[in-house]
């Protein structure tokens, strides 16, 4: 592809829409990617479960929120990006969207779980019960559900991947009008049956010793997103372009 | 005669000559809503307390039954050609056969509910929100049926993935829904649970049949 | 100007293109029979034509409009006959035709379409279910349609298929009636001998290379 004076972010734009050259250029980022959230990670969990100080209240079970927040906040991160590519792909049949929005499903869906996971962990000191029906909790699981659904969309028309790709893409999208939906709806439902229940994460005034960590993991978790998805989109990009002549390319370069 | 009206009355015709849209929904609702009392115990209290939930949620699960037939039997015979290979728009032709599946699956639920409200001893002064509410949010199901039918329909068994698909899209449908009616049971005044409710019938009016067309144009590819 | 030119189509199955580009051009008072080995994609570039499916590769216009974005024009004037005839079973041969036709916005009055389908040769079955009539005789209902719409582009796929050998004489004799008051016909066929050489001309497909 010649694009010849234009701009920088317009040349970098079209190179990113071009499978080879997504293919080449992500494959830069990955290593760093990977490091960087790596590297957060170890900070992040250091500075949060042994350096934090413990909460007054809930003594160190609160320790769990520096895995749970981010993750929630990932789960909805992630299904927000896949509404978006997932318009992308429709609108426009930019292949890339599909590999973003394809690769970015189990890894929503797996933070998803965690975010359910630690939310119960922490549920049973905090309710005394490892499943309450509170609203972010509820919420959580609908989301997983919707996960569950654009993979199976997905991998039930495996016959022709574009076309399972861009039939999982239209579930993305109407998902991401639905979430908002959902997400309220289930506030007002929590509201009228239980409206005294602790919520996790109440307003409680939180010390920077506390937030930094917090902070710290919620970069950590965008860094290894970065790198996942990227990895994955890769190999969809190999997968679907297996006839083209930059994958055949590339993959006899390996072998050799 | 308009596209839409014909393509309404050719399904209605089918629907009411096939008759299993129509009574196999409520046989369902029946034989399920028999399974509570022997499985709850017959007390009236019990059974009132749960009333609306389980109508509601009985209504959702009989639309599921039939809501993959709006557009798999077309794609099956081929029909689904007769509104794609036309100028007529096809969220039109969506917006009309999402009316015909209401007409013959979604309204016999509506007028069937003051009988499961009874079998389930809900309050007799609740059956008008009942039958309200399920009037408003019957036509929603089909709606986000439709998208659902629209990407399963070239599937030989969809049904399930469908109801993967649309159950948790119909969440907030259920959350008013029921509440409407747990509202009136209560004594309480049910405004706000149905106007939103309407809220959700008019996004989906405006909105899903764009989307059901996009699938339907995804899934011929 | 032809009314109709491809250039360069092709369709593609996952992420294979199933023959190589093909193109051709058409005008009012022609005919194509499009040919190739089974699997090759007779049907699928069939439907990407009528408009059923997008074409994934190539350029399709029709009046020198891009029949990717203006596709009104095209379906007012062209219909296409699968090899889904489309028929309800729960519907008469009478109320196929005619809702068949009504949701395309064609309205067709009670005697044309009887007329209709006594020349297809289903006098007498006109109230009796489709679900019941053989497979010849749906196909036959199905070609009915053909007799019912004075659009200039006809686009049949395989319509020899299940027809005896009075249907299929009444069918070439059809098919050369429409191309002669200046029709457009696009057709597969399976046992091509007979159509073979009828046609203006004949496009094979062929496998696309790697």
């Amino acid at each position: 592809m010649h694009i010849q004076r234009t701009n920088f972010l317009v040349r970098f734009y079209h190179q990113l829409g071009s499978p080879p050259s997504f293919y080449r250029i992500s494959g830069y980022f990955l290593k760093w990617l990977l490091f960087i959230a790596i590297g957060l990670t170890i900070w992040g969990l250091y500075d949060g479960l042994v350096l934090a100080p413990a909460d007054y209240q809930q003594g160190d079970s609160f320790r769990i929120i520096y895995v749970h927040v981010p993750a929630a906040w990932m789960s909805m991160f992630i299904y927000a990006i896949m509404g978006v590519c997932g318009a992308i792909a429709i609108i426009w049949r930019m292949k890339m969207a599909e590999a973003v929005m394809l690769a970015s499903a189990p890894i929503g869906a797996w933070f998803t779980v965690i975010a359910l996971v630690t939310g119960s962990l922490w549920g049973k000191p905090m309710w005394g019960t490892w499943w309450e029906w509170d609203a972010r909790m509820t919420s959580e699981l609908i989301l997983l559900f919707l996960y569950i659904g654009i993979m199976a969309t997905y991998s039930a028309f495996s016959e022709d991947n574009r076309k399972a790709a861009r039939m999982a893409a239209l579930i993305a999208v109407v998902g991401v009008f639905n979430v908002v939906i959902i997400h309220f709806s289930v506030k007002w439902w929590s509201s009228i049956h239980q409206g005294s229940t602790v919520s996790l994460m109440g307003e409680q005034h939180i010390t920077w010793d506390m937030l930094r960590p917090l902070l710290v993991m919620a970069f950590a978790t965008k860094f290894y997103y970065g790198y996942s998805m990227l990895k994955r989109a890769r190999v969809y990009l190999l997968e679907t372009e297996s006839n083209k002549r930059w994958v055949q390319d590339i993959v006899l370069g390996e072998k050799a | 005669m308009k596209p839409f009206l014909a393509l309404v009355k050719r399904d209605l015709t089918l629907g009411l000559r096939r008759k299993s849209q129509i009574y196999q929904p409520l046989v369902f609702q029946l034989l399920v809503v028999t399974m509570f009392p022997l499985g709850l115990g017959s007390g009236a209290k019990t059974l009132a307390l749960i009333a609306p939930a389980v109508i509601w949620i009985l209504a959702l699960l009989a639309s599921l039954l039939t809501l993959d037939q709006i557009f798999k039997n077309d794609y099956d015979d081929g029909s689904v050609e007769s509104y794609v290979l036309t100028s007529y728009p096809l969220p039109l032709s969506v917006m009309a056969k999402v009316m015909a599946h209401w007409l013959l699956s979604g309204l016999p639920l509506v007028l069937f509910s003051p009988i499961i409200g009874m079998l389930l001893h809900l309050p007799s002064s609740s059956y008008g929100i009942l039958m309200l509410s399920l009037l408003i949010g019957t036509p929603i199901f089909s709606f986000m049926g439709s998208i659902g039918s629209a990407l399963t329909m070239s599937l030989k068994h969809g049904g399930l993935l469908l109801t993967i698909l649309v159950m948790p899209l119909l969440t907030p449908v259920l959350i008013f829904g029921a509440s409407a009616v747990v509202e009136s049971a209560l004594g309480n005044s049910a405004a706000q649970a149905l106007l939103l409710l309407s809220g959700l019938l008019i996004l989906s009016i405006t909105l899903i049949p764009f989307a059901a067309a996009a699938a339907i144009k995804i899934n011929l590819e | 100007m032809p009314i109709i030119t491809a250039q360069d189509i092709s369709c593609q199955r996952g992420n294979y293109l199933l023959f190589k580009p093909v193109s051709f051009s058409l005008d009012f008072g022609q005919s194509l029979l499009i040919s190739g080995a089974n699997g090759i994609g007779k049907t699928t570039v069939l439907e990407s034509i009528a408009g059923v499916r997008g074409l994934q590769q190539g350029r399709l216009s029709f009046k020198d409009q891009d029949l990717s974005k203006f596709k009104d024009d095209w379906f007012e004037n062209s219909l296409y006959i699968g090899h889904k005839t489309g028929n309800k079973k729960e519907l008469n041969c009478l109320e196929n035709l005619r809702s068949f036709l009504q949701i395309q916005g064609i309205e067709v009055l009670e005697p044309q379409a009887e007329q209709a389908l006594e020349q297809v040769g289903l006098a007498g079955y006109e109230y009796q279910m489709a679900g019941s009539l053989s497979a010849g005789q749906k196909k036959r209902l199905a070609l009915a349609r053909l007799l019912l719409v004075d659009f200039s582009i006809w686009i049949l796929d395989e319509p020899f298929v299940n027809l005896d050998v009075a249907g299929c004489d009444w069918l070439l004799s059809v098919l050369d009636n429409h191309v002669k008051n200046n029709g457009i016909l696009l057709i597969t066929a399976h046992d091509n001998k007979v159509i073979k050489n009828k046609v203006t001309r004949e496009l094979i497909l062929e496998p696309a290379e790697l």
